[in-house]
């Protein structure tokens, strides 16, 4: 019998392996049955959880790969929300009508509140790390925190609005309903409110997409410029199909964990099969000569994107990048006297 | 000793949808105190909700189990004394005596008072 | 809706499309001021919960139009996007930036300032709309009706973000002062109603300047005196009166950007 801790009220012991605490008051007491398991076990039993179809839970045992894979994932992507909802705001002043204004607004103010549910998610998985918002907020600022390529971009006309609302949130409808099975409970819950206000989206850039496609020929040059500017970083949103374009790849833990069904080539494939058809029948023609589907492979092919520029992208180099960062920054330093103004004191 | 100062306390939010609705957990949001945190509540999260009501709780204030604590929870499949499950065979007997069975789906028809009252 | 032109004199009907404008474009351009804040609010959260109340306040103003097109004046979309700085009777409180610069550039805006005026502007409103819901105008007063309802949450919101701001630290106390007199340097018009308000009251479309202000002051005493504050005067004089078109160029540039798009082609659908 080993005497691990003698506190005031409590003791506990380990005999055989199995862990017993005893209370003082009352005489012994067994009142923990359960075994003390090495990480080994601990690892056999969370891969067991994950392959039945298990959720876990913020609270679980997690090996420390997992956490940290789902702290990067959900991280940038709660971050990706905050900054993308900046491209989009600033088609807020300019919308055409009351009607597209009230939906812009309230389309930014969901992208917020996506990443304001992502970024709690990510913050009560760094909590055995001591770090919170504010930490992830100095990340973002000095590089370390990502967000995703797509937002990099310059949006310059009124149909970038709607492009935007069409097929960047298409894009990423596709890769959020992917991940509605994530093995990680509260992630997936997140994305099941965030998928349910996705389909507002998808239909609020369908209509301004619509309006402009149905319009004057100015309003139709206007998309095809659109789809022309934004048609490779539309490719690229999916990611690299593999490591070696790119150097790096995090699909293939999310796909072990079970966080993600599909590869990054497969989401952008299922991008084509439901987005190409619908854009042909506006009469739009696709920046892509030789873009068609093998019927053979049953596969779209297609020209690759230059990645170098993504790899630019990805190091805070991208053509909004810096401006972007420079505005969240410059913003949350402006205001910070506000968080210092109403920080109260905590145990 | 100097006590941390933040402006993120977690906080969990609860609503109803109806005055009659029992309350549900929503999620939780950053506050640095619960009158801010109730004031963000309703915009956050219930948007596109009917809402009656709203909770916010300070998770400080949520007394749940640890992961010890949550073996506790755990009891044996053997109270068929206490469930209609162990007295299904009350259905066959009131056949016999041509009697139909009072099971959980007549009582709870009775709700809104009978006829025959 | 042209039953309703029947029984309207001329005179009324110019009073009642000068105050309607006054309502309209107050809301417009403080939703316009609103919206420029998205994504940069001192806090996810409040950025979340502030764009509802941007978004009600253009709903608001979107109703006014409404009215002012079912008056035959023309369509809501364009009398909102395509009238000048010259032809606009907003309270210059509401055209006033929130801050330093462009929201397209480096914008270094001022929350304490966003809270004061947002504060000041909604109890405001309230008293107006209090007013505007036994107004002789009946549709007016439907609206009115309508606008109230969401006027609870921007006041609960507006003067919790005031007083626990107020009842903070030394520096938030400071940068809310210098708010507080800011906004009441552009506050003389709030409760104008031009030279044409007498009118106003005389139909009995709404109550008397000083009635209003008044209540305003009422309105928001005990709030004040719970921090240990006065409520501000209003001054007598302002720089302008936005009721008679007298405006800044801070609104020439906001007409400029909210309406870029639309004049691409004012006949198209958007």
């Amino acid at each position: 019998m080993i005497i691990e801790n003698i506190l005031a009220i409590n003791i506990t012991i380990k005999y055989n392996n199995v862990k017993y605490t005893l209370y003082e008051k009352g005489g012994i007491n067994v009142s923990t049955l359960e075994k003390d398991f090495t990480e080994q076990e601990e690892l056999e039993k969370f891969v067991a959880r994950i392959e039945a179809g298990d959720k876990i839970e913020a609270d679980d045992w997690m090996p420390e790969e997992y956490r940290v894979a789902l702290i990067k994932l959900i991280s940038q992507h709660g971050i990706s929300e905050i900054m993308g909802a900046l491209p989009e705001k600033e088609w807020v002043p300019k919308a055409p009508s009351l009607r597209r204004k009230l939906g812009i607004m309230a389309k930014v103010q969901d992208e917020m509140g996506h990443g304001q549910l992502l970024l709690r998610v990510a913050e009560d998985l760094l909590k055995p790390y001591g770090k919170d918002r504010g930490d992830l907020m100095q990340d973002l600022f000095n590089g370390d925190l990502k967000f995703h390529n797509v937002f990099h971009m310059a949006t310059n006309t009124w149909a970038d609005a709607g492009m935007i609302g069409w097929l960047v949130d298409g894009a990423a409808i596709i890769t959020q309903t992917n991940m509605l099975g994530a093995s990680y409970g509260p992630y997936a819950r997140a994305l099941h409110r965030i998928c349910a206000e996705e389909v507002f989206h998808a239909q609020h850039g369908e209509a301004i997409i619509m309006a402009l496609a149905e319009g004057t020929e100015e309003q139709k040059q206007m998309i095809q410029e659109s789809l022309n500017d934004w048609w490779e970083a539309l490719l690229m949103f999916f990611g690299p199909a593999s490591s070696t374009t790119t150097g790096t790849s995090k699909q293939d833990v999310t796909i072990k964990y079970k966080i993600r069904t599909s590869t990054n080539e497969e989401l952008r494939q299922s991008f084509f099969s439901k987005y190409i058809p619908r854009i042909l029948s506006l009469g739009l023609t696709i920046p892509d000569p030789t873009l068609h589907f093998d019927e053979e492979q049953q596969l779209w092919v297609y020209q690759q994107p230059d990645w170098n520029k993504f790899k630019q992208i990805i190091r805070n180099n991208g053509p909004r990048s810096q401006a972007r960062l420079n505005l969240r920054r410059v913003s949350y330093e402006t205001n910070a006297w506000v968080l210092d103004a109403l920080s109260a004191a905590v145990n | 000793m100097e006590q941390k100062k933040t402006f993120y306390q977690e906080f969990e939010v609860f609503s109803k949808r109806t005055p009659s609705s029992p309350f549900q957990h929503q999620f939780s949001l950053l506050a640095p105190n619960a009158e801010m945190a109730m004031v963000m509540a309703q915009e956050n999260f219930m948007r596109r909700d009917p809402v009656a009501d709203i909770w916010v709780v300070n998770r400080e204030h949520i007394r749940g189990l640890t992961k010890e604590e949550k073996v506790t929870l755990q009891r044996l499949d053997n109270k068929d004394y206490r469930t209609t499950k162990g007295y299904g065979y009350l259905k066959k007997k009131w056949r016999h005596y041509e009697q139909q069975m009072l099971d959980e789906k007549e009582i709870l028809s009775w709700a809104g008072g009978n006829k025959n009252d | 809706m042209t039953e309703q032109n029947l029984t309207i004199t001329p005179e009324l009907k110019d009073a009642v499309v000068n105050l309607l404008f006054q309502l309209a474009d107050d809301d417009f351009f403080y939703s316009y001021r609103g919206s420029e804040w998205l994504g940069l609010a001192p806090h996810i959260e409040e950025d979340v919960a502030s764009s509802s109340i941007s978004q009600d306040s253009m709903g608001h103003a979107a109703m006014f139009y409404q009215l002012l097109e079912e008056i035959g004046i023309g369509n809501a979309d364009a009398l909102a996007h395509l009238r000048p700085a010259n032809e606009r009777r907003n309270s210059i409180l509401v055209e006033r930036p929130n801050g330093e610069g462009y929201y397209m550039e480096v914008p270094k805006y001022d929350w304490a300032y966003a809270v004061v005026r947002n504060y000041f502007y909604t109890a405001a409103k309230k008293i107006k709309i209090d007013s505007l819901k036994n107004s002789s105008y009946e549709p007016l007063a439907k609206v009115a009706i309508k606008v109230n309802m969401e006027l609870y949450y921007h006041l609960l919101h507006w003067k919790t973000w005031f007083v626990q701001l107020l009842s903070s630290t030394g520096e938030a106390k400071q940068r809310m002062q210098a708010a507080i007199e800011q906004v009441m340097k552009d506050f003389a018009d709030v409760f104008s109603f031009g030279t044409d308000g007498e009118k106003f009251i005389a139909s009995g479309l709404i109550e008397k300047e000083d009635v209003l202000i008044q209540r305003w002051k009422q309105h928001l005493e005990p709030v004040f005196q719970s921090i240990g504050l006065t409520v501000p005067e209003i001054p007598v004089n302002g720089e302008r009166n936005g009721r008679n078109f007298e405006h800044t160029e801070d609104l020439v540039s906001a007409i400029e950007t909210l309406s870029e798009v639309y004049r691409i082609d004012t006949a198209a659908t958007w």
